[in-house]
């Protein structure tokens, strides 16, 4: 065992260690709540599931990769205002784009009244699974899409040339060169897509679209069975496992770094009629995906602003920012040892299986963590009442539980695996030549990780904290549950405004998260920085 | 290392940070009430509390179903005092998650009527909303309207909308039918109103009320305060649909209209229930009361206290004349059947 070792096993029982308290369920016998939702509801919610899902993924990858494409591979006018704008959407909870485009779309909302000016007497129904599908594709392509776009800015243009040389078309190069040498990127990309979807239960739940999560907050609030809800939760677990391990499959030993010397191409202009559509295909994403939302948001806050600014929106957001800022440190520090076990030489089962393990938290709905965590910390804080005794602390016994540390904690072991996914495809594509070259120098493994590898995956480390921060940020059900008390952040203001069908009070808190968010990518991009470089270097 | 070794300091002085914001209040006398209800104007009145009897009040709000869970895992620990929720049969199944104590209080009991209580004190009902008709005055006449089981006449076929099954008042009302016709007569009237829908249900109730008067459907089921909230909405779109819309309140002449509470009661392992009950008496008290039920447009449970101008100029309500204990009884049951029948 080295360092690496010992901490990814230290990280990994972090994890693991709450999630056995939801494991139970599999000792307990089912009971006739589970016979009634085997019998009249399963069926469906995995019919439905596998639709919203199947939806989802199509339509994100062709959004997402191909503006990607467009952005790293042609010049345009206003490519550049676009290349860190397209990742706007991620930074619109899907919970508030589906409430924004549910009103904007009801009877009395401003897409409905400006159809009906213009003398189309029509009423788009948004509360559907086609409503579901845009809604979602639109605010999570911005996971392919960054990814696609770091792999593909990276990609040396020597394979496409070596293709085009051997007599390939351009589209049979796209599809046989560029499309599978930027894999593992679109696909870690696609992968939080489906995950993010199947956790959400926001905007399933106001849609009434009867998917598995649903089904698992149904057995729970309406049924009163968290025993079944966990039972389907592991359930979905194991659906997720599946997914990945295909991929792993189809993945194989396939190596995507090669040792060609980078290479890179100017961007190819784009003129005429080409040049319209790739414009308008990406202008269109991004009015539907953020333009549109924000605006709507803007008018929400200008009706109620004056109802809206005060202490608790302050508080909110100064928790809101602090919350994601401590967790996505952690994650970053957790998933570079994480990562850097992965990625040692001897590889066995055991070792891979403690991995994907010890990033489960992302496939687990958020509330079923927040149980498995809030036990933890009722165990952990009663194991500690000596402690709390030794300092004064008299009385109170859930000293953690009730504090924001319990908070923190449950973020970490939720987003872990996106801090992971976004190093660990850096490391791909780095290869792991330097760092061997440093140990055989004599370098140790903490060295070496400081300094030859840190300034080599820097950009997968911006990422990874962007995108940490901005999955926190949004966070709803882990931060309603488990937030102490008289405590806000932004997402549980705005939640609770939009559950109390008052979503435009809930415009100047929405304006604030997605402000900060963006004010995250926008400073990022502009100081040229990061994973943006490349994307840059050229023009 | 030195760089490591100062960002390994940098983080656990951060984790400390976080790790201090417990604990300030010790001293302070105060109660910790878990609540569903979240409205700006409830902090009113806990200031108010505050000011008058030095007791400060600490919420976490969060959803029912959640709140119940969190009390359970938390056990005999728990922080909290008070369990506030929203809807009866949330508030039996956390009675009968032993989650509350029996409070015997003169002053409760005489501030509450008794159906609007649970009877050995495990939890007082705070504010009453009932669950009504909603129609287009153009497409439906007052005369057509009588009772919910006469919505599943073949003449409404394709004019209803309501919520969906997974909606708690979707839930209570069908409970509130069982407790009233029994199980098997309850299930046909559910078949029947399904059979009448307009659309799956989908959306909240606003929606509904929304697609009224869009010409989707003739009549909605909804709750009367959501009608006051829209009536006050900051969109101007909205009043003008609440302005168009008409309220029935059903049932009138024979069992009257299905009425739930928002209710609390006092946690089992509370750690401060002599204080916790004045929160109780406060807020059933006559003074709050007007405030407490106008944050939402809902109806005072004190008898004495007169609702809101708009609810009064809706007439007065004949409520369902059932102990509101046993929509509890029947929710897991009204569920079970909503989700047989395929009620979306």
């Amino acid at each position: 065992m080295n360092l690496f070792g010992i901490m990814s096993f230290v990280i990994g029982l972090l994890i693991l260690i709450p999630m056995t308290n939801l494991l139970f369920v599999l000792f307990v016998p089912t009971n006739p709540i589970w016979e009634h939702i085997r019998r009249y509801l399963l069926l469906e919610y995995i019919m439905n599931t596998f639709i919203l899902v199947s939806g989802v993924t199509l339509i994100s990858i062709v959004i997402g990769y191909l503006s990607a494409y467009f952005i790293s591979k042609y010049q345009f006018f206003g490519r550049k205002l676009l290349s860190w704008m397209l990742v706007l959407p991620l930074a619109i909870p899907s919970y508030v784009a589906g409430y924004v485009y549910a009103d904007m779309t009801s009877y009395t909302g401003s897409i409905t009244r400006l159809m009906m000016t213009m003398g189309f007497n029509m009423q788009i129904n948004i509360l559907s699974m086609m409503g579901a599908i845009f809604i979602f594709s639109l605010t999570l392509y911005p996971y392919i899409y960054l990814l696609s776009l770091s792999g593909l800015s990276r990609q040396s243009v020597t394979y496409q040339e070596n293709a085009m040389l051997l007599g390939a078309s351009p589209w049979k190069t796209f599809w046989t060169v560029t499309v599978p040498l930027s894999r593992p990127q679109w696909v870690a990309g696609t992968l939080l897509v489906i995950l993010e979807t199947l956790n959400d239960y926001g905007v399933v739940q106001y849609y009434n679209v009867r998917v598995f999560s649903f089904a698992i907050f149904n057995a729970w609030f309406s049924l009163g069975d968290l025993i079944s809800a966990i039972r389907l939760s592991l359930y979905l677990l194991f659906f997720v496992f599946i997914i990945i391990a295909i991929e792993k499959i189809l993945r194989g030993n396939k190596q995507f770094s090669l040792p060609v010397k980078p290479k890179f191409r100017r961007r190819n202009g784009l003129r005429g009629w080409k040049a319209w559509i790739v414009m308008s295909f990406l202008w269109i994403i991004l009015g539907s995906g953020f333009i549109i939302p924000v605006i709507q948001l803007i008018i929400y806050a200008s009706q109620t602003f004056r109802t809206s600014i005060d202490m608790k929106l302050l508080n909110a957001t100064l928790n809101s920012i602090s919350n994601a800022v401590i967790s996505a440190i952690f994650v970053l520090i957790f998933a570079l040892f994480l990562a850097n076990f992965a990625r040692t030489r001897h590889q066995n089962i055991i070792k891979k299986l403690w991995i994907r393990l010890s990033n489960l938290g992302y496939a687990i709905p958020g509330a079923v963590i927040a149980v498995a965590v809030h036990i933890l910390f009722v165990d952990l804080d009663r194991l500690l009442v000596p402690i709390y005794r030794l300092i004064g602390i008299e009385q109170r016994t859930l000293v953690l539980t009730m504090s924001a540390v319990t908070l923190v904690f449950a973020y970490i072991l939720r987003f872990l695996s996106i801090g992971f996914n976004s190093i660990d495809g850096q490391y791909d594509r780095i290869g792991s030549k330097f760092t061997e070259s440093a140990y055989m120098l004599g370098s140790s493994k903490l060295e070496a990780l400081i300094r030859i590898d840190l300034p080599l995956i820097y950009p997968g480390m911006i990422s990874a904290f962007i995108l940490v921060f901005i999955d926190v940020i949004k966070e709803l059900p882990l931060t309603l549950i488990l937030r102490p008390t008289n405590y806000h952040a932004l997402s549980t203001l705005i939640y609770v405004y939009a559950r109390d069908e008052m979503i435009q009070h809930a415009g100047l808190a929405s304006l604030l998260l997605i402000i900060i968010s963006a004010l995250l990518i926008v400073g990022l991009t502009q100081y040229r920085k990061g994973m943006f470089k490349d994307v840059y270097s050229n023009d | 290392m030195k760089k490591a070794s100062l960002l390994m300091v940098f983080l656990f002085s951060i984790l400390l940070i976080t790790g201090c914001q417990f604990g300030n209040d010790q001293k302070e006398r105060s109660i910790t009430l878990y609540s569903e209800r979240h409205y700006d104007t409830d902090q009113v009145l806990y200031d108010l509390f505050e000011d008058t009897y030095g007791i400060k009040v600490n919420v976490i709000s969060d959803e029912a179903d959640k709140l119940i869970s969190r009390l359970q895992n938390e056990g005999s620990d728990t922080e909290a005092d008070l369990l506030m929720i929203a809807d009866a049969g949330r508030l039996e199944r956390a009675k009968s998650l032993d989650l509350f104590q029996s409070i015997e209080s003169v002053v409760l009991n005489e501030q509450i009527p008794e159906s609007y209580r649970d009877e050995q004190g495990l939890w007082f009902g705070l504010t009453k909303r009932a669950r009504v008709f909603v129609y287009h005055p153009d497409r439906v006449e007052v005369s057509e309207l009588s009772t919910y089981e006469d919505l599943t006449h073949p003449r409404w076929q394709g004019r209803i909308v309501t919520r969906s099954a997974s909606n708690i008042y979707t839930q209570s009302l069908m409970a509130s039918m069982i407790a009233i016709k029994g199980e098997e007569e309850a299930r046909l009237w559910a078949e029947g109103l399904v059979a009448n829908f307009a659309r799956d249900p989908q959306g909240n109730d606003r929606d509904q009320a929304k697609a009224v008067v869009s010409g989707v459907a003739d009549l909605a089921i909804m709750n009367t305060y959501y009608i006051g909230r829209m009536l006050h909405s900051t969109d101007p779109y909205e009043v003008e649909v609440a302005q168009t819309i008409r309220i029935f309140f059903p049932n009138q002449e024979t069992t009257g209209t299905h009425v739930n509470v928002s209710g609390a009661g006092v946690t089992k392992y509370a750690k401060n229930k002599e204080d916790a009950i004045k929160l109780l008496e406060f807020l059933s008290s006559e003074v709050a009361q007007r405030a407490f039920a106008d944050a939402n447009f809902e109806y005072p449970i004190h008898p004495n206290v007169v609702p809101n101008e708009l609810l009064t100029s809706w007439g007065t309500l004949i409520a369902q004349d059932i102990m509101l204990s046993s929509l509890g009884t029947h929710s897991a049951k009204a569920t079970l059947i909503l989700n047989e029948i395929g009620w979306k």
